[in-house]
């Protein structure tokens, strides 16, 4: 039953970072080109999400091949990952001057609501996990 | 075990069940959090456009197309600008029933490399101001010197920032409170820095179509009329006597706004109302069923010895729990989109929209989780009623 509850965890994630990923490119993506062909700050911001979005994927995939000790342990890279992911839109990374411009608009929120959710099931995976490790001891 | 885990427990034990009440409690408020916190800001905003505002007649060239680019300048933020001649503040002013008038000078910035950002920029005069003036004094009470600029609350500069405006630096000093209409995404500025801004923005190129000399323009007069005019009588009286003009009564602004926003206010309390009545009966009727499945339970503990209103106190619990447990993941799921995405909220109602403070939504999630535990508490009365009512003996010899 619990591993049961770990793998829907995983593939919860996973669905996360797909979405994410998906996303800055698509309904969540930064400002657009400026007329004179140069690009803002969120612009660069939204292709390092991108990026971390495909790492999350594929981590996701292998956890779910991996033994449980092997899984606490990416787990607990996705959950710092994920915290990293909040703090790039605005934070690590700068966005446009206007809050009314989309990637403070649409981007920043979309983002950082994504991956705190991602951070929170990440947690509690690990402590499932963890809990599970310590019984089979 | 003692008697005061088995809810707990009972809970646990259904987890299917459970998850469902939870769920429907949590989308109630969720409902309920989110749909308030919106009327809520919604209101705070037009109240602070009708403080802001100040003016009682706004007067502006006709050939700005009529009062819908000073609509979307001042509720929405958009950028505009539009002039006429010095000379109408004069005649404006000379016109019965103004008690007080002061003009300001519009200018849009580009997104573009002339300018670090795209804003509405608004010249005031210091002295003869009553609109932005009060406002600003609150945050900066010194001498504005040349390219010395206050920004709104959404402008992303800081004090002690330089803005590029057509290739002039200008110096943020102050930053204002937000007010949750467009002047937040405004920069103020006197009439010395904002009409040396127009030469700069004519000398590259840009045509802001005034014609004459950039020093004798202005975009637009505010007037306060006396308490014995009537506001109507004032603003006909200059449509009439000042040509190429047209004054706008504030009121007329205020009242489209409002009825927008009475509109949308409608609709959330009508939203609300039929998720809470929903979910009211759905609970109703699950704990009915509850009740019937577990006829036999009730009758074993009422053998053992449990009392009747032990037992109402066991089922009260359980609705307490699902309830205050829906509710805490409704209103965190509330938070999760009216906070991070309020600025698009705003940006899409297109109406003042000012968020309430910290200690005002913790009230309004406070709020939440009571009104949903009352609802589920509510909800559970009948169950409790016949549980408490329900003959030991006889299901137990019946077997169900």
């Amino acid at each position: 039953m619990k591993n049961r509850k770990i793998c829907v965890l995983d593939a919860a994630i996973l669905i996360l970072f797909c979405l994410l990923t998906i996303g800055v490119i698509t309904f969540l993506r930064p400002c657009g080109v400026h007329e004179d062909g140069s690009y803002s700050s969120c612009h660069w911001a939204g292709r390092i999400l991108f990026g971390f979005g495909i790492t999350g994927i594929l981590e996701m995939v292998f956890v779910l091949l991996l033994q449980k000790p092997f899984r606490f342990g990416v787990n607990a890279a996705v959950f710092l990952q994920a915290v990293l992911m909040v703090m790039i839109p605005g934070g690590i990374v700068s966005l446009c001057g206007m809050n009314t411009m989309r990637c403070n608009l649409i981007m920043r929120p979309g983002v950082q609501v994504i991956s705190l959710v991602i951070a929170l099931l990440a947690a509690i995976n690990l402590w499932m996990i963890w809990r599970l490790i310590q019984k089979e001891k | 075990m003692k008697f005061s885990k088995i809810p707990l427990r009972n809970l646990l034990h259904r987890r299917g069940r459970t998850a469902v009440l939870t769920v429907l409690v949590a989308l109630l408020a969720f409902t309920l959090f989110s749909g308030a916190y919106i009327m809520l800001s919604l209101h705070s905003g037009i109240d602070s456009l009708e403080a802001r505002l100040g003016a009682d007649i706004i007067v502006v060239p006709s050939s700005a197309k009529s009062k819908v680019d000073l609509d979307n300048i001042l509720l929405q933020g958009t950028t505009g600008y539009f002039y006429m001649s010095a000379d109408y503040f004069d005649k404006i002013k000379q016109t019965d029933g103004v008690e007080q008038a002061s003009a300001q000078i519009f200018l849009a910035s580009l997104k573009a490399s002339c300018c670090s950002v795209a804003v509405q920029v608004i010249g005031f005069d210091p002295e003869a101001d009553f609109t932005v003036q009060p406002w600003i004094e609150k945050k900066y009470n010194q001498k504005l010197e040349t390219y010395d600029v206050i920004v709104g609350d959404t402008v992303n500069a800081e004090v002690g920032d330089y803005i590029t405006i057509y290739e002039k630096n200008c110096r943020v000093v102050a930053r204002l409170d937000r007010t949750g209409t467009g002047m937040d995404t405004a920069i103020y500025t006197t009439f010395d820095t904002i009409r040396l801004l127009l030469s700069s923005a004519q000398e590259l190129g840009h045509d802001l179509k005034i014609s004459g000399d950039p020093s004798s323009v202005i975009s637009a007069v505010y007037i306060k009329t006396s308490k014995d005019a009537a506001v109507e009588s004032v603003a006909n009286d200059i449509n009439l006597h000042v040509r190429k003009v047209q004054a706008v009564e504030t009121k007329n602004m205020l009242s489209g706004v409002s009825s927008s926003m009475t509109g949308i206010s409608s609709a959330l309390v009508l939203l609300i109302g039929i998720v809470w009545i929903l979910v009211f009966l759905i609970i109703i009727f699950s704990f009915i069923m509850i009740t019937r499945e577990r006829r036999l339970e009730f009758a074993a503990l009422r053998v053992i010895g449990v009392s009747r209103k032990m037992l109402a106190q066991m089922i009260r619990k359980e609705t307490a729990i699902v309830c205050l447990l829906g509710s805490i993941i409704g209103v965190l799921a509330g938070c999760l989109v009216v906070f991070p995405f309020g600025s698009l909220i705003e940006v899409s109602l297109g109406l003042p929209f000012l968020t309430p403070r910290l200690s005002t939504a913790a009230g309004l999630a406070a709020g939440t989780v009571l009104g949903a535990l009352i609802t589920g508490i509510l909800a559970s009365l009948w169950t409790v009623r016949r549980v408490s009512r329900l003959e030991a003996s006889t299901i137990l010899r019946e077997g169900n």
